[in-house]
């Protein structure tokens, strides 16, 4: 199919800029158009066979239109030419039925730029990889994961690649594009006997090909992590100290984003809605929003209204020091942007916890008995009270040892209480995702089983 | 907020399988009002003739393969959005592209394209052929269209063709009755979606099908203060219905204080218990608790792949005798149905778990071809970027012949599970659902308002543990959605008051 090329991001640039300019002379204020333009190849595998693969281009388009402080907004995937002009001025019409809102608005174009070159994220390779190898990857990650015995069935493996060139322009005079490319390598397992099964499941995700861990790695850590959990049993509903493993904690921390997002704060849907400068986590606890880390996932040199990203102390040492902002949310809350628009909302770049000083054997050694939380299950996580309930897998641990599985369990207990509860943090900090966290020991929990 | 989704992210494909429910509205009464607009053209509009779509499935099966299809799809999008005492944004939305799939054995190939100019879509359909390239070249029977089938959509008023300030007024009522229904709402969010998908699907057996499928949802949220704590409460409802939905059924005044009525309620709650405890589930709400214990597991992809604890279970007793579960499409107004699926089969109620008994599966036409049954029409797709898999639509169990009163009374000390928010399940059949508000049940009566806790189980312990079921049969809110490898499609669940007689609560006391 067709990939984005120079020729093309041209001809997006100068789409972009004609429909501000159109946008204008109909009637509105201000508008800002957003135009993205994709390929993406994906292929799933399952035992040794392909199961699909799928390659395909797609483009799209929206746009936010302002007139008399009254704000409309519009998306479409048909980008010919009479649709998009018709979706303007209905918007430009719409507006007017909306209600005026002195917040609203375009941010003023910013005196910084960011260039997209040393954030590095376009590998070139993705041109060069032919579907063979692609397939070929995936393949191989099954094969060398199903020659363990342990392994009884495999949900196949995937390896997936896009190329999304993203351009953005506006009536303030904001225009900017920059390329991005993916790459991801997983493969999901069973173990056990069909009435006794466990699962898990492992992958790599780079904006580089080259950064990608290969097959065998992948394949058995998906190993390792599946058959961990064969065996396993249920405790008695007890309060103990649980420790979370990287991926564990890196669903808190998506948590903990709805609950810092400025979106959240000024609708008040935030149990931190009143907490700013004042201790929200254990003074062993740093957080950081990153918009600016080279090949990271969560990196681009400007967010979804053409604000440069930046970096952004969250949580310093415990003390909660900024709320993450679009333009909207910053001017409800007198504060400004921290380049955090995402289309809908504040959305977060590199969002992370900061690593700690002891390796994940020392954090397990520290505790005398206590969950190792592997798993969740369920949703169970309240914004607005900052309580959480969800089902939960895991290894149980006795004398400071691992002993053995647990599982149809739930952990509960609250924000606020959790992340001051943090006792160790890990020095095992992996960038597997734009939201991530190493290894953490919280306190006390509570765990429920029979 | 409004929606600007348009920063492309590349598509994460990861099995995912969660049910968002959010809470209830009245059960529908399916009105008998026939739907009549003018059918949408792909033709006239995109230039979709029966002439190209051959030469498209002839491009398709080029390099062989068995099967071959296209599945257009033109969809348009509204919604508005109110908070703080005003209209904040209206939205609206085009969808336009055609998917081309291509089947050998039981490979996929699949291409996609929002181009729809002859060239683009002889691509797409190359590379849907890719999968095929060792045989020698088939080809398409010429096509005709299926003959009418009966819709369950249910529009006197389609939103699409009523004046956007008819809209707004609906989301202006329930905000309104949301912030007058007590003091204590400090904050009111309130929302109008309504959708209309056109679809055209063409295979290379000679079917050709076209559908419209209509939807609208009205939602509003409510966040109450008192004394320091915060709660949340969420109402709505909707369906494939249009907008005489809101004058006869259920009222914006009705989705608004409700939303209130649920955050006020919490106010007062306390945590949940946690540990093993005898559980009841209100009727509607809880049908979440069937739909992940027992609907995904029978969804025939998980059974041909052996990954489900089910693959082996057909025809042996899983549940109490109690439990007969049904899956059906055809159910009028609901936003779960649809005439025909995602692949142009023409929908129909499959029937599960008979009397604890494993009877049948959701199939669409790969798993159905490879396991040598019949599909059921529960092949979807979120649109046509996405290759359908089967699904489910509207998914119930039957109701016993208990009063709901009796089930409370029967529980000297437990836990009655009254809203839920979703759940999720995984194959080996641990699966999860959260409640956001219930009641703590004393000797056979709801006692203290308790919140948030999540329960889990075993499918199979769980279903054998099925003690009584009600004669209340009720419907979840208009609301839910499931998600399963990455695709979102509408579903409706419903259920009876059932008693579980012991199951794990994740309480905080």
């Amino acid at each position: 199919m067709t990939t984005p090329d120079g020729a093309g991001a041209g001809r997006l640039l100068e789409l972009a800029e004609k429909l501000v300019d159109f946008g204008r002379r109909s009637g509105a204020d201000e508008i800002e158009v957003a135009i993205g333009d994709g390929v993406e190849f994906s292929v799933d595998v399952r035992m040794g066979q392909i199961e699909s693969l799928v390659e395909a281009g797609t483009r799209g388009i929206g746009f936010r239109v302002i007139k008399d402080h009254k704000t409309a907004f519009a998306s479409s995937s048909d980008l010919r030419e009479e649709t998009v002009r018709d979706l303007i001025r209905n918007a430009i019409r719409r507006a007017e039925m909306a209600s005026p809102d002195p917040f609203s608005g375009l941010p003023a174009l910013s005196s910084t730029l960011v260039d997209p070159a040393p954030l590095d994220l376009f590998d070139p390779e993705i041109e060069r990889l032919d579907p063979r190898t692609k397939i070929g990857l995936a393949v191989e990650t099954e094969r060398i994961a199903l020659s363990d015995k342990r392994i009884t069935n495999s949900y196949g493996a995937g390896f997936v690649s896009g190329d999304a060139r993203s351009v953005l322009a506006n009536s303030n005079g904001f225009l900017g594009e920059y390329r991005r490319t993916h790459f991801d390598l997983s493969v999901a397992l069973q173990a056990g006997p069909t009435d006794d099964r466990v699962e898990d499941f492992w992958f790599s995700a780079e904006t580089h090909l080259r950064d990608l861990d290969p097959p065998e790695k992948i394949a058995r850590t998906a190993i390792a992590r599946t058959v961990r959990q064969l065996g396993p049993r249920k405790v008695p509903t007890r309060r103990v100290p649980v420790i979370f493993e990287p991926l564990m904690t890196s669903g808190l921390l998506g948590f903990l984003f709805s609950c810092v997002s400025g979106t959240s704060v000024y609708q008040r849907s935030t149990y931190l809605a009143e907490r700013l400068g004042t201790r929200i986590a254990s003074d062993r606890i740093t957080i950081v929003d990153n918009g600016l880390m080279p090949r990271r996932p969560g990196s681009s040199p400007f967010d979804a209204e053409g604000l440069p990203c930046r970096r952004t102390k969250v949580v310093s040492r415990g003390i909660l020091e900024s709320f993450l902002c679009d333009t909207y949310a910053a001017r409800k809350l007198g504060s400004s942007s921290t380049g955090n628009a995402a289309g809908s909302g504040a959305g977060p770049n590199n969002f992370y916890m900061e690593a700690g000083p002891h390796s994940p054997e020392e954090i397990i050694r520290s505790c005398p008995e206590g969950l190792l939380l592997i798993r969740t299950l369920g949703h169970g996580m309240n914004p607005v009270t900052g309580d959480i309930s969800r089902g939960a897998f895991g290894l149980w641990i006795e004398k400071s040892e691992i002993a053995y599985p647990v599982s149809e369990i739930t952990i509960s207990g609250n924000l606020d209480e959790v992340l001051k509860g943090i006792e160790m943090v890990g020095n095992d900090l992996e960038f597997r995702g734009a939201i991530c966290g190493p290894t953490i020991k919280v306190a006390e929990m509570l765990v429920a089983g029979y | 907020m409004g929606t600007n989704p348009i920063l492309l992210q590349p598509k994460h494909i990861r099995a995912v399988r969660t049910l968002r429910v959010h809470w209830f509205s009245e059960l529908l009464q399916g009105n008998n009002y026939a739907r009549m607009a003018p059918m949408f053209s792909f033709e006239e509009r995109f230039g979709l003739t029966p002439a190209l779509l051959r030469g498209i499935l002839d491009a398709a099966l080029s390099s062989g393969g068995d099967f071959a299809e296209v599945y257009a799809e033109y969809r348009t999008y509204e919604s508005i959005y109110m908070e703080e005492d005003i209209i904040k944004d209206t939205a609206e939305s085009v969808a336009l592209g055609v998917g081309i799939r291509v089947i050998s054995g039981e490979q996929t190939g699949y291409g996609y394209t929002n181009d729809l100019s002859p060239e683009r879509l002889r691509l797409a359909a190359r590379s849907a052929a890719a999968i095929a390239a060792s045989t020698a070249a088939t080809g398409a029977a010429d096509l005709r269209r299926i003959g009418p089938v009966a819709s369950p959509f249910r529009v006197e008023e389609p939103p699409s063709s009523a004046p956007l300030e008819s809209k707004i007024a609906l989301v202006r009522s329930a905000y309104a009755a949301c912030q007058s229904a007590d003091a204590a709402v400090h904050k009111v969010k309130a929302g109008f979606q309504s959708s209309l998908q056109h679809l055209l699907i063409a295979n290379s057996e000679g079917l050709l099908a076209f559908d419209e499928r209509p939807m609208v949802k009205l939602t509003c949220v409510a966040i109450a203060e008192k004394a320091g704590a915060r709660e949340y409460g969420f109402s709505g409802g909707g369906g494939r219905v249009g907008l005489e939905h809101f004058n006869r059924v259920l009222t914006p005044e009705e989705v608004g204080r409700e939303a209130a009525r649920e955050a006020i309620h919490l106010l007062d709650a306390r945590p949940a218990p946690a540990g093993e405890m005898p559980v009841v589930l209100s009727p509607g709400h809880a049908g979440v608790l069937i739909h992940e214990a027992v609907g995904h597991l029978l969804e025939a992809d998980f059974i041909r792949k052996k990954t489900s604890i089910f693959w082996d279970k057909m025809g042996k007793k899983v549940g109490s005798r109690l439990v007969t579960i049904h899956d059906d499409p055809t159910i009028p107004a609901f936003r779960g149905s649809y005439a025909i699926d995602d692949e142009g089969t023409v929908s129909g109620k499959a029937t599960l778990i008979e009397h604890g008994v494993v009877r049948g599966l959701l199939q669409d036409r790969l798993s159905a071809r490879i396991l040598k049954m019949n599909p059921t029409g529960h092949g979807r797709r979120q649109d046509y970027t996405d290759i359908p898999i089967p699904r489910m639509a509207n998914t119930y169990i039957d109701p016993g012949e208990t009063p709901r009163e009796d089930i409370i009374r029967s529980v000297k000390k437990g836990f009655y599970a009254d809203r839920f928010q979703g759940g999720q399940v995984e194959d080996s059949g641990k699966f999860t659902f959260s409640v956001s508000s219930g009641f703590l049940i004393e000797d056979g009566r709801l006692t203290a308002p308790v919140k948030q806790a999540t329960l889990i189980g075993s499918n199979l312990d769980i279903l054998g543990r099925i003690e009584m079921v009600g004669d209340d049969l009720d419907w979840s809110q208009q609301t839910g959605t499931c998600s399963k490898d990455g695709q979102d499609v509408p579903v409706m669940d419903g259920c009876p008051t059932i008693k579980i007689s012991k199951m794990t609560v994740g309480g905080r006391e």
